[in-house]
């Protein structure tokens, strides 16, 4: 007789999603899944509305990624009515989406990620937050955080229009320009921004790495898959935010694929399971194989781990030093295909890459305030509505996001596809979740500890699950343990 | 680089003079809720009414999440109101509700951080400039629909938007 697991809902999560956990007669895993129960519906509810609306209402999807929805609709309006975004309002999008990449993954680390580490896997789910955080670290870690997250609110507030769905998107333009008193802010709260992302690595260097049993977590086949990664690079294969060429990099760290946005239908297919409405997208030229890792598998991941691993460099000084310390860590620099660093797997590295992006993304806030031109007051062009295709992509913190959008003569669209990050990651969560799982359970036997680190090996992909369903919700998560023979409940956690 | 030369402490001086010219205001009136989700969406309608009211002092924010960004907002206010759709089969759609702290929403929550509750715990913790639990009220709307694509309120939430923006108006003495 086969019971069956489900941690429902998972907790630290965006979005609302389901653990079911099979286990057979003597009490081991026969199978595990991660289940979206949510219906998409965003898509559909966009056909026949006018194109220049999608910035101000896909940033709706979700109150934690909105900037990433926003600039992705942007560019991809630009593009189906066929206009070149102004180089000032350009740089004001880029300097608001690594504003963003700071605060999202400062929020990931220290409110859901890094508890885990912080405050121990196996310590009570009460003490398992951000407060419990601030407590290991001391007070003036929380007031850095919170501190990071407002500056980098208030800057998009001010440029965005709104704090939280902001609205400054015009197609080929942005609403406002900035100041030279602005101009003058926001650099300082650049630097806050490097100097907090230094603080943070060493957190992580001194709390994770200085912890033998962390670092030996850190290094657990428990939380370790061999799958190809992608994400975004510009001319120098350094990792890129706002724009850039998808690349993707095999198990070994072989470049398999190099192509613009605009053609990922030529490079991506989606499975379809029936226990899920996630789709589960893969490597066209690989094909589906199953829920299976290696070489020949079609699976991929657009993580932060995975846009370090298809990165050659990062363009900016700090950053480059901490990629390299990095793979120094893992033995892999200079160790892959072609003198290209070996791909590093061991999941839960992600939330050290996450860190160092968090550093990247406020040198580059840096370099765009230091730009000659960032004050430049020529933001807004006239632009008329159009038949056209509008693709364009952008790294969400949590992974490759695109939208597709096609219009009629007049503007309005006929067709939208949106892939996300979370969606993306679909597959290698299930995969990490079974490996967990068959890992952490045996003879029947688990805890909440043990539950939690099942929890662990989706969480560190930062899945958000009402941006892959493009559902509008509550985001609670739940498991289940289940027997395999008749689906009976076992055991249940329920979180919200 | 050479920026990163400035020394901490002239850093932490012009960033407080950044923040002086940031916009506060000792009353504040936040609307929580998804535009697109009929009921849900009475709070931003509230929040928009009362602004073109003229009311003297108050700041007002529309919000689709809670959490960490709620303890954001509300620092250096002195008293903080949170209009938002409830769901409660007690009550009749359209019911105009004032709950103290304790009734705050599950959407003054965000998964992604924690509950408001949590959020306010941890910027006492931090000695931020927090307005007191008894000056943190809810004025919630009892909701019809919640779950359908649209734009527009149901009728009878619809008629409650003026109410909730007079419950706003006599929390605040106005």
């Amino acid at each position: 007789m086969t019971r069956r697991i489900t941690i429902d809902p998972i907790t630290r999560l965006e979005g609302h999603g389901k653990i079911e956990i099979f286990l057979d007669d003597a009490g081991e895993v026969s199978s595990a899944y991660f289940q979206i129960p949510e219906l998409r519906g965003f898509e559909s509810f966009c056909v026949g509305r006018p194109a220049e609306e999608m910035p101000g209402i896909t940033n709706r999807i979700c109150g934690v990624c909105p900037e990433a929805h926003h600039m992705a609709a942007a560019k991809a309006v630009d593009q189906a009515f066929g206009v070149t975004c102004l180089p000032a309002a350009r740089r004001i999008r880029e300097l608001i989406y690594h504003a963003f990449m700071v605060v999202d993954h400062t929020t990931h680390f220290y409110c859901l990620g890094g508890p885990d580490f912080i405050v121990g896997p196996d310590a009570p789910p009460e003490e398992r937050n951000i407060l419990g955080v601030i407590r290991k670290l001391g007070l003036d870690s929380g007031k850095k955080v919170i501190d990071c997250r407002k500056r980098n609110h208030e800057l998009i507030k001010q440029l965005g229009g709104r704090g939280i769905h902001l609205c400054g998107a015009l197609p080929g333009g942005w609403s406002v320009p900035v100041t030279k008193e602005q101009q003058a802010v926001f650099r300082l709260f650049a630097v806050e921004n490097i100097n907090f992302a230094q603080f943070s690595l060493k957190a992580f260097e001194n709390l994770v790495l200085g912890n033998k049993t962390y670092y030996d977590l850190l290094f657990s086949d428990t939380y370790y898959h061999e799958t190809h990664s992608m994400g975004s690079v510009n001319s120098q294969n350094s990792s890129s935010y706002y724009d850039g060429m998808i690349r993707v990099v095999d198990t070994k760290g072989r470049q398999i694929a190099l192509y613009n946005p605009a053609d990922y239908q030529q490079h991506i297919a989606e499975r379809v399971e029936p226990w899920s409405y996630l789709k589960f997208p893969y490597l066209k030229q690989l094909g589906w194989h199953g829920f299976v890792d290696g070489q020949q598998s079609g699976i991929y991941m657009t993580t932060p781990l995975a846009r370090l691993n298809v990165s050659d460099c990062l363009d900016t000084a700090l950053a480059q030093a901490e990629f390299e310390k990095f793979y120094d860590c893992f033995d892999a620099r200079g160790k892959g295909e072609g003198g290209r660093n070996r791909p590093v797997h061991y999941r839960l590295a992600t939330h050290w890459a996450r860190l160092i992006e968090v550093l990247h993304a406020a040198e580059k806030m840096l370099e765009l305030l230091d730009h000659p031109e960032i004050c430049d007051p020529h933001v807004r062009q006239s632009v008329e509505p159009g038949a056209g295709v509008g693709i364009a992509s952008v790294e969400a913190p949590r992974g490759t996001l695109t939208h597709h959008y096609e219009t009629d003569d007049h503007g309005i669209l006929t067709r939208v596809n949106m892939i996300v990050g979370t969606t993306n990651n679909n597959a290698p969560i299930s995969l990490s979740i079974m490996k967990a799982a068959k890992g952490l359970i045996h003879n029947g036997h688990f805890t909440q500890g043990i539950l939690n680190q099942v929890e662990m090996a989706f969480r560190l992909y930062d899945p958000c699950c009402s941006c892959a369903t493009h559902a509008l919700g509550k985001s609670p998560l739940e498991l289940n343990l289940r027997r395999q023979s008749d689906g009976v409940l076992v055991d249940q956690l329920l979180r919200c | 680089m050479v920026c990163l030369l400035i020394s901490c402490c002239v850093v932490e001086k012009l960033l407080k003079g950044c923040w002086c010219w940031m916009l506060t205001a000792e009353k504040l009136v936040i609307g929580l809720g998804s535009p697109f989700l009929a009921d849900d969406s009475v709070g931003l309608h509230v929040v928009r009414q009362l602004q073109t009211k003229g009311l003297p002092g108050v700041r007002f924010v529309e919000s689709h999440a809670g959490g960490l960004l709620l303890l954001e907002e509300m620092e250096g206010a002195k008293q903080v109101i949170i209009v938002d759709a409830m769901q409660d089969e007690q009550h009749q759609p359209g019911e105009v509700l004032i709950l103290g702290i304790n009734g705050s929403s599950q959407n003054a929550s965000c998964s992604h951080d924690c509950s408001l509750h949590q959020a306010l715990n941890i910027g006492r913790t931090l000695s931020m400039e927090l307005p007191a639990d008894d000056a943190i009220h809810l004025v919630a709307v009892v909701a019809k629909d919640l779950t359908s694509f649209s734009q527009q309120l149901t009728p009878d939430v619809e008629a409650a938007v003026e109410p909730a923006c007079k419950a706003v108006q006599r929390l605040f003495g106005f």
